[in-house]
């Protein structure tokens, strides 16, 4: 990773810990939580109060109006990736898969999870899924991890916009991203997708 | 002069083939469509003072062991010393290529991105800031156009740039992934293969890669730690396509542009992909292939046998000596084969190649699928099947383009009643010429049975996992018919500097056994077949020895019985002797094309189970028969 996306990445990091804390968060607190080197530590907060996202105040760090706001994003992101991991994982582990992801899944696709985590309902499978319009994939649940590993290079995740275009006997043709994909109907049946009207 | 080697690696239909044309001429080129070939395809040129040797990998999603061209990929990456890695991504759907380029990046290969469908891109109003891209990777990326040439000399020029070592992008994983990659890393024995990477692989499961940690114990602990964590695999895969796309997005600029009206591609899929016109015109189109094949096919062989024959009415009346015995029949097997390689493997391959590069042969399997999976039979099986029609034995290699060679195997058995053409000309020309065509249809039909009846016993007892239906509709697009020329004739090549010097030597042995009168010797054990079968005992000379060159049997047939088939034989006993030719491994060469490809032991299963089902098969039939009318 480049040095300007790590610290990007302690950047959000730092302004997810103070976000959630909802108050002043002291240095030293942040250091045991971010273990990364002095130098980067420091960088990045001060980067942050240039950007004007941040004030630091004697030893503690306090959100300005603009970082609430940029931290509320983050942390929102964090949530609903959390959410989204926890079906099958450990507490723990749903914290640290959204921890990672939080940074790196695109603003299209976190929206679209956001959407789906507010929106609160489950996903139907492909298979019974109308013809010619759009919906969310909220998950696959397939245990094939091989399969998985192939969807995902696809690009068929969780978040990502998805149209049936033809049904046929055997399975079902989806629009992704572009592609015309054909899927076999048992592997339909495992990816579950939601209307939600766009 | 220093040896270069670069690798293309691409999703299939990304236009690797073009780029390979495109950089080193029409002289060796494959493409891809998901797995029509899992052959690596190399081509030479010289740049500068640089002798380049470029090899072309299959199409693949991603590196893994899934599948057969995965393995081959991956073999092709790591067990042969490769200067540089070309991939070629697609620009409208850049985060699946940059997938593949973040675990090229992992496996510390020195890649180059070349961009290959920038305009394509742009129509559909998405615009990729390459230079931003190759900031952010810090490898070169190149936009290309292998059609026209657009940027080709500036890939060329990349590649062969000094390496300079840079720092490239790499993926972050979570903790406890990163975690368990070094814990991983310091097990593992040395070797070329970076660490991280090896230890990737193995958190992802890949068994082949298993072979590097340090010894049995060792494997046999992570393999208990990964059951503990099974989702570690999918963590790593899911952060490695979110960090593709966050890339992706990043130098990804999106226009809208006018709404596409309903172009032409969407037409021909509304018929192509509708329940009943799908597989009619799929159906269709195949059997019209098919039909042109079979004319071209026998107008050769008629044109090459009058050939054959001119050339030896020179010889005069010394007609019995072994000499122009074997020259007789090796020059038979010389004809049969031409016959068989220019229209059935040639045309055929042609064919299959401007279907693939048009983007209709994926529509065909997902048509083909629908029927070929009651028989037990994947989509893609249509490929060797149809081209069994022709010949078995490139039929027999063709197999390759299945998944697993569980499927390999169990499709490389229905060729004991795909007739090949050397079996339909028995069925046509002994059956049909000497009991007439209705017959000859009734041989079809029970060899049609007999395949039905085989395929769903075979799926009762025998059941094996079968790849589900993935596949990826490419769009439609003009073909490059050098392109698919030169993929035939490589396929072309191949089959006749084996197959027909070996139909030749079939022929040739069979005429040294025949002039030193050791077929008969075959006769007296074989009566009790015979007899089940209620033919002539004499006939258990074609039958055997039809094994040696196919196209000889009804030549065999007349010499043993007398040029009057009809008195010699009832219409019933033509129909059995036209069955018993038919099911079964159809000659040698085929046998061992099978041993090549699935070893001696199943070889020989196949082909005894064969025999003897070939042989119960036809004599119950005629039994039936008789009883019945």
């Amino acid at each position: 990773m480049k040095e300007s996306d790590i610290l990007r990445v302690i950047e959000e990091d730092i302004l997810r810990i103070v976000g959630e804390r909802k108050k002043r968060v002291l240095l030293r607190f942040i250091r045991t939580k971010i273990k990364v080197s002095y130098p980067f530590l420091s960088k990045a907060i001060e980067s942050l109060e240039e950007a004007g996202l941040i004030c630091i105040e004697k030893e503690s760090i306090r959100l300005t109006e603009k970082g609430r706001n940029e931290a509320e994003d983050i942390v929102q992101k964090h949530l609903v990736l959390e959410k989204y991991f926890r079906e099958n994982r450990s507490q723990r582990k749903a914290h640290q898969a959204a921890h990672l992801l939080e940074h790196y899944v695109s603003r299209e696709v976190m929206n679209n999870l956001k959407k789906i985590f507010t929106l609160k309902k489950e996903g139907v499978p492909l298979i019974e899924f109308g013809l010619k319009k759009e919906g969310l994939i909220t998950d696959i649940l397939s245990s094939d991890y091989k399969l998985f590993e192939r969807l995902i290079s696809m690009g068929i995740l969780p978040g990502e916009a998805i149209e049936v275009i033809h049904k046929i006997p055997n399975g079902v043709i989806v629009e992704i991203k572009n592609k015309k994909i054909v899927l076999d109907r048992s592997i339909a049946k495992e990816i579950r997708v939601l209307d939600v009207g766009i | 002069m220093k040896n270069f080697k670069i690798l293309l690696i691409g999703q299939p239909n990304v236009g690797k083939s073009s780029l390979l044309n495109a950089l080193v001429g029409p002289k060796v080129v494959v493409s891809n469509y998901p797995g029509t070939t899992v052959e690596i395809t190399q081509a030479e040129k010289v740049f500068d003072d640089k002798k380049v040797e470029f090899v072309d990998t299959p199409g693949i999603y991603s590196i893994s062991d899934r599948s057969e061209e995965e393995k081959v990929t991956e073999k092709a990456l790591f067990q042969e010393e490769v200067d540089r890695a070309i991939i070629i991504a697609d620009a409208s759907s850049l985060e699946r290529g940059l997938y593949l380029v973040l675990q090229i990046l992992e496996a510390e290969i020195p890649a180059v991105i070349a961009l290959n469908f920038v305009e394509e891109a742009q129509k559909k109003g998405i615009k990729i800031d390459s230079q931003n891209l190759e900031n952010i990777l810090n490898i070169p990326v190149i936009p290309i156009n292998p059609l026209t040439g657009k940027g080709i000399s500036d890939l060329i020029d990349s590649l062969l740039r000094t390496k300079e070592e840079a720092e490239v992008f790499r993926v972050e994983y979570d903790d406890h992934v990163e975690k368990a990659i070094n814990e991983i890393s310091c097990l593992i024995k040395a070797t070329s293969i970076p660490k991280r990477f090896i230890a990737i692989r193995v958190l992802e499961g890949d068994e082949d890669f298993y072979g590097y940690l340090e010894d049995e114990r060792i494997i046999e602990e992570v393999k208990r730690s990964l059951t503990e964590h099974p989702r570690v695999a999918e963590d790593i895969s899911i952060t490695r396509y979110g960090t593709a796309s966050f890339i992706a997005e990043k130098v990804t600029q999106i226009v809208s542009v006018e709404a596409e009206r309903e172009g032409l591609g969407e037409r021909i899929d509304s018929v192509l992909l509708h329940n009943i016109w799908g597989p009619f015109t799929t159906g269709l189109f195949l059997l019209a292939i098919f039909g042109i094949l079979l004319y071209l096919g026998n107008l050769m062989q008629d044109f090459l046998m009058g050939l054959t024959e001119s050339l030896l009415s020179t010889f005069g009346t010394a007609e019995h000596s072994i000499i122009v015995m074997i020259l007789v029949q090796g020059l038979t097997g010389v004809a049969a084969g031409i016959s068989i390689a220019l229209p059935y493997v040639f045309l055929f391959y042609l064919f299959m190649g401007l279907l693939e590069d048009i983007g209709l042969l994926s529509r065909f399997i997902v048509n083909a699928e629908r029927f070929l999976k009651k028989l037990g039979l994947p989509g893609k099986a249509f490929i060797p099947l149809a081209l069994g029609l022709g010949c078995t034995v490139p039929a027999i290699r063709a197999t390759r383009v299945l998944m697993s060679e569980k499927e390999q195997f169990r499709t490389a058995s229905f060729f004991v009643f795909v007739p090949c053409s050397s079996r339909i000309a028995i069925i046509m020309g002994i059956v049909g010429f000497y009991g007439g065509i209705r017959l000859s249809f009734y041989v079809l039909a029970t060899s049609l049975v007999a395949g039905l009846v085989w395929a769903f016993v075979v799926k009762k007892v025998v059941h094996i996992k079968m790849e589900r239906l993935l596949l990826e509709l490419p769009p439609y697009r003009r073909p490059l018919i050098k392109n698919v020329f030169a993929k035939s004739w490589i396929r072309m090549q191949d089959f006749v500097y084996i197959v027909i010097p070996l139909l030749a030597l079939g022929g040739i042995a069979y005429a040294i056994f025949d002039t030193l009168r050791l077929t008969e010797v075959l006769v007296k054990p074989l009566a009790p077949i015979t007899a089940w079968l209620g033919l002539p005992k004499l006939t258990a000379i074609p039958l055997t020895f039809g094994f040696l060159q196919k196209d000889l049997t009804g030549a065999m047939l007349l010499s043993v019985l007398g040029n009057e088939i009809s008195s010699a034989l009832t219409p019933l006993q033509i129909y059995t002797f036209g069955v018993a030719a038919t099911i079964g491994i159809p000659c040698v060469i085929a046998l061992g094309m099978l041993v090549a490809e699935f070893g001696f032991k199943r070889a020989l299963f196949l082909v005894g189970i064969s025999i003897g089902y070939g042989v119960l098969f036809a004599g119950l039939a005629w039994r039936i028969i008789s009883v019945l009318f």
